[in-house]
């Protein structure tokens, strides 16, 4: 009996123990006797979670599977699930989802009109963590988010990921600063600005005011951090960024939706090299895939819409989006710009993108691990593997299915969300 | 005179230029067989590998391929790969009009008839997504609305689309734009109150004009002629005038005669409430009125509080289209989530469920998200067959695949409830009204396919005809 014994609530986790239990069937939870006292430090479990279908978006699916917490990380992941342990079970367990375009800021309030280029600015400063749309975010099981600014500069600072829950506080909730540089082309990059005319001391009196000046701009910033590179008297405030981008120390987060707009991005990417490009709103990006394919850009796609045009610059996006740019292997995560409505949640949007034709696993990478790994988080989030942090998703039943929904969250470790009804 | 109608097909068939008619013409008339691999009747157990057979558009046999005998002229829809399902019945819509509300209050003169735009978009989708049967009514920006009408998603004229015309009146209990909820309420009051006083008067002008005449037959001594009532009695379960037989009903304002039919139950009625607190003003307004036997209640999701009052008023309910109705804690400011069909379930309330937009929250949808509450799929689909065409009064004609029923049926991709499914071929009584390999938008939203004319023709690439083709 011992042999098949593992771990129960409570006890220390013993991975040799453990390796034994990969073919077996059944799982029985006990205290394990041994020999030596148990080390202080040994991981203590103190959640068992199992479900039918266990979704690791790591390459596994395990028919019946457990996982064990313990203190705020996955411990253990094992094939077997028995119904007999004081742990939940469930249909199916995906990790915790990760929206890269959630658009929680305050309108805008949080544009910076001093200028049209911030790269200097971190949106972590600028964070309201009592907003109620974190909460309906981690309900509807979007665990981690990157946090971005309104899109009314050209190129508008850098972006933090974020725990969706815990203590409101940046502390407690920062996955990781200043992950990637934010930036926008299309028309609201230039919204509401006119240029020097009738009332000179309005703010509003900037560049650019089309989208040709809005090209101009980047394209001006990052000559002149190149340029700055190679020659310390023409260093500007925040050059540095813009270098690490130029570098691919960071990705260069950038709106761009209808197709004319992700043309330009990609001439940008091509011309000046940037090595990490991630188009966001990404909705004509079905129209010239080749040129994602082309220069290795990754896409985030809007919200689906049911008629197809997405509120961004009124962007056309297909609903097999999704399918076409994943089979030509264009990284590409799905977002859901902050709503967690039954039909605009994340969930919903890796059901319509299913709807398209992605296939299930696709879907889920979609919202899990892509996003997790263009926004370079995936050591810590975006997968359920030993060590990573226990952010898991409860569902009735299969992940996305329109007659299934999330029954349970949990938040490093913690269950922080059930539903009953 | 009855013309033979293969006379009238010869003669159209004669006509090239009349040839698609012809095509309609026969689609109505003739039969069709369905098959699929499985078959949801919502009347009973769901079939495998059935058949449907289908003629003068209703369903004259329906069961297993082994116990069906297939008319051997009759076309063949679907296979094996296919799932049936009743086209879905929406109990409840203001969608498809130029306008769904009148700046008006009291309006019941007036007509959805013309208001419905037969190609609006709303109507094109509710194709698309398997509505079969809408019940159209004006919007809840109301006191007492124009008449409503029950149609079908498919025709070129109003006439075309109409299953049922003249059907079910809209009376909001929640204010409408610019009211109070007592404005509101003293409207609505007053909306009858004019009634009664009115028909007391004509029924007293009436009662007076007897007596005179009775009183100058004596004078004259003969007998007075007793013809025959010019109106007849009021009747209904609410207030009566007394004497209404002695009015000619074409005496009566035709603005206000529609309340009079109501009142004396004649009109399925859809009293619309905004808020628990409008739930028992509305039963009691039903009952004061004799409305109740015909009276469905339309509902904001926050309703769901009044159920108890509902339950016990023996009243049917139409859902609002978000299912989920978010409370917060006005110190706290906690969410606290209820999943309203399920309260109403609970209590055994008959409720429809409706669709919040034509397509991604369409009523699949909404079934969807019942089943994913725990609801069993076959209630989850009543709510959105079986019990909307109990509420508008269809019960008998279309919900579900039976003998005798209109052959109202879905031939889907994969199970309803189903995101990845598609409605592959939608008929309408006997009638092929959709197929997706001719859907156009469709394509465009899910292929990326452009319609053609909505994408720029490269011209360098583009082949222009010569001039010896045109010739």
């Amino acid at each position: 009996m011992s042999d098949r014994t593992l771990f129960q609530l409570g006890a220390p986790l013993l991975f040799g123990a453990l390796s034994l239990t990969a073919n077996a069937g059944e799982i029985t939870w006990e205290v394990v006797e041994t020999a030596e006292p148990v080390e202080a430090s040994a991981p203590v479990v103190k959640l068992l979670l199992s479900a039918d279908k266990i979704y690791t978006a790591a390459g596994d699916v395990i028919d019946g599977g457990t996982i064990a917490i313990a203190g705020s990380k996955i411990a253990a992941v094992v094939p077997g699930a028995s119904g007999d342990h004081e742990g939940l079970h469930v249909g199916a367990i995906t990790p915790g989802m990760v929206d890269l375009s959630p658009r929680i800021h305050l309108a805008d309030l949080s544009v910076e009109e001093s200028s049209e280029t911030i790269p200097y600015l971190s949106t972590t400063d600028g964070i309201d963590l009592f907003d109620k749309r974190w909460e309906r975010l981690l309900r509807t099981g979007v665990t981690s988010v990157m946090y971005t600014p309104a899109d009314e500069a050209c190129i508008g600072g850098m972006m933090a990921v974020l725990k969706t829950g815990g203590e409101p506080s940046i502390e407690d909730r920062l996955v990781e600063a200043d992950v990637a540089l934010r930036g926008a082309f299309g028309s609201h990059a230039s919204r509401g600005n006119h240029p020097v005319y009738g009332r000179p001391t309005d703010h509003f009196s900037r560049r650019p005011t089309t989208r040709m000046g809005t090209e101009w701009v980047h394209r001006k910033s990052f000559y002149d951090a190149l340029a700055a590179m190679k020659n310390e008297e023409r260093q500007f405030e925040g050059w540095e960024i813009l270098a690490s981008v130029l570098e691919g120390e960071r990705p260069y987060f950038v709106q761009a939706s209808a197709t004319q707009d992700i043309r330009t991005a990609i001439y940008l990417k091509e011309e000046v090299g940037l090595p990490l490009l991630v188009v966001d709103a990404a909705a004509e990006a079905w129209k010239e895939p080749g040129l994602l394919v082309r220069s290795g850009t990754a896409a985030v796609l809007p919200p689906h819409a049911p008629q197809g045009r997405t509120a961004i610059d009124n962007g056309f996006l297909a609903w097999n989006t999704a399918k076409t740019l994943v089979d030509l292997g264009v990284p590409v995560a799905l977002s859901s710009h902050g709503q967690s409505s039954v039909t605009g949640q994340l969930g919903a949007q890796a059901g319509y993108a299913m709807r398209g034709g992605l296939t299930r696993d696709e879907a889920i990478a979609a919202v899990t691990i892509t996003p997790a790994r263009l926004a370079g988080v995936d050591d810590r989030v975006g997968s359920i593997e030993v060590g990573k942090d226990a952010d898991l998703i409860l569902w009735s039943g299969e992940p996305f299915a329109a007659t299934s929904r999330v029954v349970g969250v949990v938040l490093n470790g913690e269950v922080v969300f059930t539903s009953s009804n | 005179m009855t013309i033979p109608r293969t006379l009238v097909q010869g003669a159209l068939c004669a006509s090239l230029l009349l040839g698609s008619l012809q095509v309609a013409d026969a689609a109505a008339g003739d039969k069709l067989v369905i098959e699929a691999g499985r078959i949801i009747t919502q009347a009973g157990d769901d079939i495998v590998d059935g058949v449907i057979v289908i003629e003068n558009g209703r369903i004259t046999a329906i069961g297993a391929a082994a116990d069906v005998e297939k008319p051997w002229d009759a076309p063949v829809l679907g296979g094996p790969d296919f799932v049936a399902s009743p086209g879905f019945v929406e109990a409840h819509s203001d969608s498809g009009m130029d306008r769904s509300n009148e700046n008006l209050d009291v309006t019941p003169f007036l007509n959805v008839r013309d208001s419905i735009d037969p190609v609006s978009f709303y109507f094109e989708d509710c194709k698309r997504w398997g509505i079969t049967t809408i019940n159209v009514q004006q919007g809840n920006n109301t006191v007492v609305a124009g008449n409503g009408r029950i149609v079908k998603p498919t025709g070129m004229t109003v006439e075309e689309m109409t299953m049922r015309p003249n059907y079910g009146f809209k009376i909001s209990i929640a204010p409408k734009g610019g009211k109070s909820r007592a404005t509101q309420r003293q409207a609505l009051e007053r909306a009858f109150g004019d009634l009664r006083s009115e028909l007391e008067e004509l029924a007293t002008d009436a009662q007076e004009t007897k007596d005179y005449e009775r009183r100058e037959a004596l004078a004259q001594g003969r007998d007075l002629e007793e013809g025959k009532a010019p109106g007849r009695a009021m009747t209904g379960t609410g207030w009566k005038v007394e004497g209404l037989e002695n009015v000619d009903r074409a005496e009566i304002d035709e603005k206000i005669l529609p309340l009079l039919e109501m009142v004396e139950g004649r009109h399925d009625v859809f009293l619309y409430c905004g808020a628990p607190m409008d739930v028992q003003p509305a039963i009691d307004f039903a009952a004061k009125n004799g409305l109740t036997a015909r009276t469905t209640l339309v509902l904001d999701n926050s309703c769901w509080k009044a159920a108890d009052a509902i339950a016990a008023s023996g009243l049917s309910v139409v859902l609002d289209s978000n299912l989920v109705h978010v409370e917060t804690d006005v110190v706290t400011e906690e969410e606290t989530e209820t999943f309203v069909p399920g309260v109403f379930a609970e209590k055994g309330i008959p409720f429809a469920l409706s669709s919040a937009n034509s397509s991604t929250n369409s009523l699949w949808f909404q079934a969807a998200v019942c089943v994913g509450h725990g609801m069993s799929p076959k209630d989850a689909m009543a709510a959105v067959t079986t019990t909307a065409a109990e509420i508008i009064g269809l019960g008998d004609q279309v919900g579900s695949l039976e003998v005798g029923k209109l052959a109202n049926v879905l031939l889907l991709t994969g199970d309803p409830l189903d995101m990845t499914s598609f409605v592959e071929q939608a008929v309408v009584e006997g009638s092929v009204i959709y197929d997706r390999t001719k859907d156009v938008r469709n394509k465009h939203l899910y292929e990326g396919v452009e319609p053609r004319g909505a994408a720029a023709v490269e011209t360098e690439e583009a082949e222009l005809p010569s001039k010896d083709d045109a010739k």
